[in-house]
Protein backbone atom coordinates (compact mmCIF):
# COMPACT_ATOMS: atom_id res chain seq x y z
CA UNK A 1 0.00 0.00 0.00
CA UNK A 2 1.18 3.68 -0.56
CA UNK A 3 0.93 5.49 2.20
CA UNK A 4 1.70 8.98 0.31
CA UNK A 5 1.26 10.03 -3.02
CA UNK A 6 4.16 11.29 -4.98
CA UNK A 7 2.69 14.95 -4.68
CA UNK A 8 2.62 13.98 -0.80
CA UNK A 9 5.93 12.88 -0.22
CA UNK A 10 7.51 15.84 -2.44
CA UNK A 11 5.62 18.65 -0.89
CA UNK A 12 6.33 19.88 2.34
CA UNK A 13 3.63 22.10 3.47
CA UNK A 14 4.01 25.93 4.83
CA UNK A 15 3.78 26.57 8.31
CA UNK A 16 2.11 29.69 7.87
CA UNK A 17 -0.18 28.55 5.76
CA UNK A 18 -3.87 27.37 7.31
CA UNK A 19 -4.99 25.36 4.00
CA UNK A 20 -1.61 23.10 4.94
CA UNK A 21 -1.29 23.24 8.49
CA UNK A 22 -4.28 23.14 10.74
CA UNK A 23 -3.51 23.29 14.44
CA UNK A 24 -5.30 22.01 17.72
CA UNK A 25 -8.08 23.51 18.41
CA UNK A 26 -10.09 23.03 21.97
CA UNK A 27 -13.54 24.75 23.25
CA UNK A 28 -14.35 25.96 26.33
CA UNK A 29 -17.50 25.39 28.33
CA UNK A 30 -17.87 28.74 29.69
CA UNK A 31 -21.02 26.95 32.15
CA UNK A 32 -18.51 24.66 33.89
CA UNK A 33 -15.84 27.02 33.60
CA UNK A 34 -14.48 28.25 36.74
CA UNK A 35 -12.10 31.08 35.82
CA UNK A 36 -8.97 29.57 37.50
CA UNK A 37 -6.87 30.06 34.28
CA UNK A 38 -5.31 26.94 34.66
CA UNK A 39 -5.67 26.01 31.13
CA UNK A 40 -3.46 28.82 29.83
CA UNK A 41 -0.91 28.55 32.78
CA UNK A 42 -0.09 24.79 31.66
CA UNK A 43 -0.45 25.40 28.09
CA UNK A 44 2.92 23.94 26.50
CA UNK A 45 2.14 25.79 22.94
CA UNK A 46 0.78 28.94 24.58
CA UNK A 47 -2.05 28.52 22.55
CA UNK A 48 -5.04 29.68 25.37
CA UNK A 49 -5.73 33.27 25.98
CA UNK A 50 -6.73 34.16 29.52
CA UNK A 51 -8.39 37.45 30.47
CA UNK A 52 -10.97 36.83 33.24
CA UNK A 53 -11.93 33.86 30.76
CA UNK A 54 -10.10 31.28 28.40
CA UNK A 55 -10.19 31.26 24.73
CA UNK A 56 -7.87 30.32 21.99
CA UNK A 57 -5.29 32.41 20.19
CA UNK A 58 -5.79 33.39 16.47
CA UNK A 59 -3.81 31.27 13.98
CA UNK A 60 -0.36 31.18 13.68
CA UNK A 61 -0.09 32.81 17.28
CA UNK A 62 -1.20 29.49 18.74
CA UNK A 63 0.96 26.26 18.84
CA UNK A 64 -1.89 23.86 19.99
CA UNK A 65 -0.73 20.26 19.53
CA UNK A 66 -3.57 18.64 21.07
CA UNK A 67 -1.64 17.34 23.84
CA UNK A 68 -4.32 17.51 26.13
CA UNK A 69 -2.78 19.20 29.18
CA UNK A 70 -5.13 21.70 29.60
CA UNK A 71 -8.33 19.20 30.15
CA UNK A 72 -6.50 16.85 31.99
CA UNK A 73 -5.34 20.61 34.02
CA UNK A 74 -8.63 21.50 34.36
CA UNK A 75 -10.51 21.09 37.93
CA UNK A 76 -14.02 21.12 36.11
CA UNK A 77 -13.51 19.48 33.00
CA UNK A 78 -15.14 22.55 31.37
CA UNK A 79 -12.28 21.73 28.19
CA UNK A 80 -13.51 20.06 24.60
CA UNK A 81 -11.22 18.68 22.94
CA UNK A 82 -12.44 19.22 19.29
CA UNK A 83 -9.33 19.05 16.68
CA UNK A 84 -6.06 17.62 16.58
CA UNK A 85 -3.21 19.23 15.06
CA UNK A 86 -3.40 18.25 11.48
CA UNK A 87 -0.51 18.94 8.99
CA UNK A 88 -0.80 18.05 5.44
CA UNK A 89 0.80 16.69 2.82
CA UNK A 90 4.70 14.86 3.53
CA UNK A 91 3.63 15.48 7.43
CA UNK A 92 0.14 13.75 6.54
CA UNK A 93 -1.50 11.73 9.10
CA UNK A 94 -2.24 7.97 8.57
CA UNK A 95 -4.53 6.01 9.73
CA UNK A 96 -6.03 8.40 12.87
CA UNK A 97 -9.62 7.23 13.87
CA UNK A 98 -12.08 9.70 15.85
CA UNK A 99 -11.06 11.21 18.90
CA UNK A 100 -11.86 8.90 22.05
CA UNK A 101 -10.66 8.56 26.02
CA UNK A 102 -9.21 5.55 27.04
CA UNK A 103 -11.51 2.88 27.02
CA UNK A 104 -12.29 0.43 28.96
CA UNK A 105 -12.41 -3.28 26.88
CA UNK A 106 -14.22 -6.09 29.09
CA UNK A 107 -15.19 -8.45 26.35
CA UNK B 1 12.22 -2.63 57.76
CA UNK B 2 9.76 -1.88 54.87
CA UNK B 3 8.49 -5.30 53.30
CA UNK B 4 9.43 -5.75 49.85
CA UNK B 5 7.30 -8.07 47.75
CA UNK B 6 9.65 -9.45 45.48
CA UNK B 7 7.35 -11.80 43.39
CA UNK B 8 3.89 -10.66 41.78
CA UNK B 9 0.73 -11.95 43.99
CA UNK B 10 -0.39 -15.31 42.58
CA UNK B 11 -4.22 -14.47 41.67
CA UNK B 12 -6.43 -17.34 39.84
CA UNK B 13 -6.51 -16.15 36.30
CA UNK B 14 -10.80 -16.15 36.17
CA UNK B 15 -10.08 -13.70 39.57
CA UNK B 16 -7.84 -11.55 37.31
CA UNK B 17 -10.10 -11.28 34.56
CA UNK B 18 -13.21 -10.08 36.83
CA UNK B 19 -11.04 -7.65 37.99
CA UNK B 20 -10.28 -6.31 35.33
CA UNK B 21 -14.03 -5.69 34.03
CA UNK B 22 -14.38 -3.39 37.31
CA UNK B 23 -11.84 -0.85 36.23
CA UNK B 24 -8.10 0.07 34.94
CA UNK B 25 -5.24 -1.76 36.86
CA UNK B 26 -3.17 0.70 39.13
CA UNK B 27 -0.86 0.57 36.31
CA UNK B 28 -2.77 1.39 33.31
CA UNK B 29 -4.10 4.59 35.32
CA UNK B 30 -0.96 5.52 35.79
CA UNK B 31 0.15 4.97 31.83
CA UNK B 32 -3.29 6.51 31.23
CA UNK B 33 -3.40 9.22 33.62
CA UNK B 34 0.09 10.63 32.61
CA UNK B 35 0.33 14.13 31.17
CA UNK B 36 3.32 16.00 30.50
CA UNK B 37 4.10 18.27 33.36
CA UNK B 38 5.15 21.50 31.95
CA UNK B 39 4.76 23.90 35.52
CA UNK B 40 6.45 22.99 38.63
CA UNK B 41 6.73 23.90 42.13
CA UNK B 42 10.69 25.17 43.26
CA UNK B 43 10.69 22.75 45.74
CA UNK B 44 13.12 20.25 45.38
CA UNK B 45 12.17 16.75 45.01
CA UNK B 46 13.66 14.47 47.95
CA UNK B 47 16.59 12.83 46.71
CA UNK B 48 15.65 9.32 47.79
CA UNK B 49 12.61 9.53 45.14
CA UNK B 50 14.65 10.23 42.28
CA UNK B 51 16.77 6.93 43.24
CA UNK B 52 13.88 4.87 43.31
CA UNK B 53 13.20 6.79 39.27
CA UNK B 54 16.62 5.63 38.69
CA UNK B 55 15.90 2.49 39.74
CA UNK B 56 12.93 1.92 37.38
CA UNK B 57 15.21 2.72 34.94
CA UNK B 58 17.75 0.66 35.92
CA UNK B 59 15.51 -2.55 35.48
CA UNK B 60 14.16 -1.71 32.10
CA UNK B 61 14.26 -3.86 29.28
CA UNK B 62 17.13 -3.74 26.68
CA UNK B 63 18.30 -5.71 23.68
CA UNK B 64 19.96 -8.90 24.82
CA UNK B 65 20.29 -6.64 28.31
CA UNK B 66 22.79 -4.76 27.44
CA UNK B 67 21.40 -1.53 29.17
CA UNK B 68 22.85 1.21 27.55
CA UNK B 69 22.40 4.20 28.74
CA UNK B 70 23.69 6.58 31.19
CA UNK B 71 21.64 9.12 33.39
CA UNK B 72 22.95 12.44 34.42
CA UNK B 73 21.01 13.52 37.25
CA UNK B 74 21.25 17.72 37.36
CA UNK B 75 19.73 18.52 40.64
CA UNK B 76 22.03 22.47 40.43
CA UNK B 77 19.76 25.06 39.95
CA UNK B 78 22.87 27.36 38.46
CA UNK B 79 24.29 24.81 35.52
CA UNK B 80 20.19 23.97 34.95
CA UNK B 81 19.99 27.70 34.48
CA UNK B 82 22.97 27.64 32.84
CA UNK B 83 22.53 25.03 30.10
CA UNK B 84 19.05 26.54 29.56
CA UNK B 85 20.51 30.12 28.58
CA UNK B 86 22.91 28.25 26.08
CA UNK B 87 19.73 26.15 24.63
CA UNK B 88 17.61 29.29 24.52
CA UNK B 89 20.97 31.08 22.56
CA UNK B 90 21.27 28.11 20.01
CA UNK B 91 17.70 28.01 19.37
CA UNK B 92 17.49 31.62 18.44
CA UNK B 93 20.51 31.43 15.92
CA UNK B 94 18.66 27.91 14.59
CA UNK B 95 15.22 30.05 14.30
CA UNK B 96 16.74 32.87 12.66
CA UNK B 97 17.94 30.21 10.14
CA UNK B 98 14.56 28.60 9.36
CA UNK B 99 11.67 30.92 10.73
CA UNK B 100 10.27 32.22 7.66
CA UNK B 101 7.51 33.07 9.12
CA UNK B 102 9.06 36.00 10.77
CA UNK B 103 8.43 39.41 8.77
CA UNK B 104 10.76 39.92 5.38
CA UNK B 105 11.55 36.03 5.48
CA UNK B 106 9.95 34.73 3.10
CA UNK B 107 12.51 34.36 0.79
CA UNK B 108 13.89 31.38 2.65
CA UNK B 109 10.91 29.40 2.44
CA UNK B 110 12.33 27.13 -0.75
CA UNK B 111 15.41 26.86 0.73
CA UNK B 112 14.02 25.96 4.29
CA UNK B 113 11.46 23.40 2.60
CA UNK B 114 14.39 22.19 1.46
CA UNK B 115 15.93 21.79 4.55
CA UNK B 116 13.31 19.93 5.87
CA UNK B 117 13.31 17.55 3.53
CA UNK B 118 17.22 16.75 4.94
CA UNK B 119 16.12 17.13 8.71
CA UNK B 120 12.66 15.79 9.15
CA UNK B 121 12.44 14.98 12.60
CA UNK B 122 14.51 18.17 13.44
CA UNK B 123 12.00 20.47 11.49
CA UNK B 124 8.58 18.91 12.05
CA UNK B 125 5.94 21.62 12.37
CA UNK B 126 5.61 20.61 15.89
CA UNK B 127 8.82 21.35 16.75
CA UNK B 128 9.48 24.26 14.29
CA UNK B 129 7.00 25.92 16.53
CA UNK B 130 8.45 25.27 19.69
CA UNK B 131 12.27 26.22 18.78
CA UNK B 132 10.68 29.54 18.36
CA UNK B 133 8.77 29.67 21.29
CA UNK B 134 11.79 28.98 23.19
CA UNK B 135 14.01 31.60 21.41
CA UNK B 136 11.62 33.81 22.83
CA UNK B 137 11.42 32.39 26.00
CA UNK B 138 7.78 31.90 25.90
CA UNK B 139 8.08 28.10 26.40
CA UNK B 140 10.38 27.08 29.03
CA UNK B 141 13.06 24.05 28.35
CA UNK B 142 12.97 22.72 31.58
CA UNK B 143 10.03 24.44 32.77
CA UNK B 144 11.93 25.26 36.24
CA UNK B 145 11.57 21.64 36.90
CA UNK B 146 14.39 21.20 40.27
CA UNK B 147 15.90 18.23 39.13
CA UNK B 148 16.14 16.88 35.54
CA UNK B 149 17.83 13.53 34.38
CA UNK B 150 19.74 13.66 31.43
CA UNK B 151 19.70 10.48 28.99
CA UNK B 152 22.74 8.91 27.37
CA UNK B 153 23.27 6.24 24.68
CA UNK B 154 25.42 4.09 24.57
CA UNK B 155 25.81 3.91 20.78
CA UNK B 156 27.80 0.50 21.14
CA UNK B 157 24.90 -0.98 22.41
CA UNK B 158 23.01 -4.38 20.89
CA UNK B 159 20.26 -3.65 17.96
CA UNK B 160 18.75 -0.49 18.63
CA UNK B 161 20.31 1.57 21.55
CA UNK B 162 18.13 4.47 20.92
CA UNK B 163 14.88 2.54 21.75
CA UNK B 164 16.08 1.23 24.82
CA UNK B 165 17.18 4.44 26.05
CA UNK B 166 13.55 5.13 25.04
CA UNK B 167 12.22 2.58 26.79
CA UNK B 168 14.39 3.08 30.35
CA UNK B 169 12.82 6.76 29.82
CA UNK B 170 9.45 5.61 29.91
CA UNK B 171 9.68 3.33 33.04
CA UNK B 172 11.18 6.54 34.94
CA UNK B 173 8.38 8.65 33.81
CA UNK B 174 5.91 6.28 34.81
CA UNK B 175 7.50 5.70 38.34
CA UNK B 176 7.74 9.17 38.93
CA UNK B 177 4.09 9.75 38.30
CA UNK B 178 2.93 6.80 40.45
CA UNK B 179 4.77 8.97 43.41
CA UNK B 180 3.08 12.00 42.37
CA UNK B 181 5.39 13.71 41.01
CA UNK B 182 5.51 15.41 37.37
CA UNK B 183 7.46 14.95 34.17
CA UNK B 184 7.94 16.04 30.76
CA UNK B 185 10.20 14.57 28.01
CA UNK B 186 12.58 17.39 26.71
CA UNK B 187 14.76 17.07 23.69
CA UNK B 188 15.73 20.06 22.88
CA UNK B 189 18.85 20.68 24.48
CA UNK B 190 20.40 18.51 21.81
CA UNK B 191 21.95 21.41 20.57
CA UNK B 192 23.77 22.07 23.18
CA UNK B 193 25.52 18.49 23.47
CA UNK B 194 26.13 18.87 19.38
CA UNK B 195 27.27 22.44 19.00
CA UNK B 196 29.02 23.36 22.06
CA UNK B 197 31.72 21.51 23.11
CA UNK B 198 31.91 22.97 26.74
CA UNK B 199 28.63 21.04 27.77
CA UNK B 200 30.24 18.24 26.53
CA UNK B 201 33.77 18.64 28.59
CA UNK B 202 31.36 19.66 31.30
CA UNK B 203 29.46 16.63 31.85
CA UNK B 204 32.46 14.36 30.33
CA UNK B 205 30.97 13.12 27.59
CA UNK B 206 32.15 11.54 24.85
CA UNK B 207 32.47 8.46 22.04
CA UNK B 208 30.60 5.94 22.77
CA UNK B 209 27.99 8.04 24.59
CA UNK B 210 25.17 10.37 22.56
CA UNK B 211 23.03 12.43 23.79
CA UNK B 212 19.46 10.88 23.33
CA UNK B 213 16.76 12.95 25.55
CA UNK B 214 16.29 14.29 29.14
CA UNK B 215 13.48 14.10 31.66
CA UNK B 216 12.01 17.25 33.85
CA UNK B 217 11.37 16.35 37.43
CA UNK B 218 9.42 18.35 39.82
CA UNK B 219 6.78 18.78 41.90
CA UNK B 220 3.13 19.68 39.75
CA UNK B 221 1.51 22.81 40.11
CA UNK B 222 -2.43 21.72 40.55
CA UNK B 223 -3.29 18.31 39.69
CA UNK B 224 -2.30 18.21 35.75
CA UNK B 225 -2.35 14.21 35.62
CA UNK B 226 -5.50 12.82 34.22
CA UNK B 227 -6.98 11.11 31.33
CA UNK B 228 -8.30 12.96 28.04
CA UNK B 229 -9.17 12.10 24.77
CA UNK B 230 -7.21 11.42 21.42
CA UNK B 231 -7.01 9.87 18.37
CA UNK B 232 -7.25 6.26 17.77
CA UNK B 233 -5.07 4.39 15.19
CA UNK B 234 -5.54 2.17 12.93
CA UNK B 235 -4.70 -1.54 13.90
CA UNK B 236 -4.28 -4.34 11.66
CA UNK B 237 -5.58 -7.54 13.17
CA UNK B 238 -5.15 -11.17 11.91
CA UNK B 239 -6.89 -13.91 13.27
CA UNK B 240 -8.46 -16.87 11.99
CA UNK B 241 -7.34 -16.16 8.50
CA UNK B 242 -8.70 -12.98 8.22
CA UNK B 243 -7.52 -9.30 8.19
CA UNK B 244 -9.41 -6.69 10.16
CA UNK B 245 -8.58 -2.95 11.52
CA UNK B 246 -9.68 -1.98 14.62
CA UNK B 247 -9.37 1.47 15.89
Amino acid sequence: MRYLSLKEFFKIPAYDDPAELTLGEVAFDMEKCSRCGMCARVCPGAAIAFDGRPSMKPFPENQCMFCGCCAAACPNDAVIMKQPLVARFYYKPIGHGEIKPPRLFTE
Amino acid sequence: MPEIQRKPKKVPRQERIERLKQGFTETEQVILQRRSVRLYKPDQVPAFMVRRILEAGRFAPSAGNCQPWKFVVLRDEKVITALTDDTVKLCDILRNMVDYRKPGAAWMKPMVKFNTRIRKNDLHPVPFGAMAMIADRKLGLWHKAPTVILIFADVRGVSCPELDCGIAGQNMVLAAHSMGLGTCWVGFVRPAFDYMLRWKKFFGISYPYKFMSSLAVGWPVGEPDGMVERQTHAVDWYEDGLKKVVY
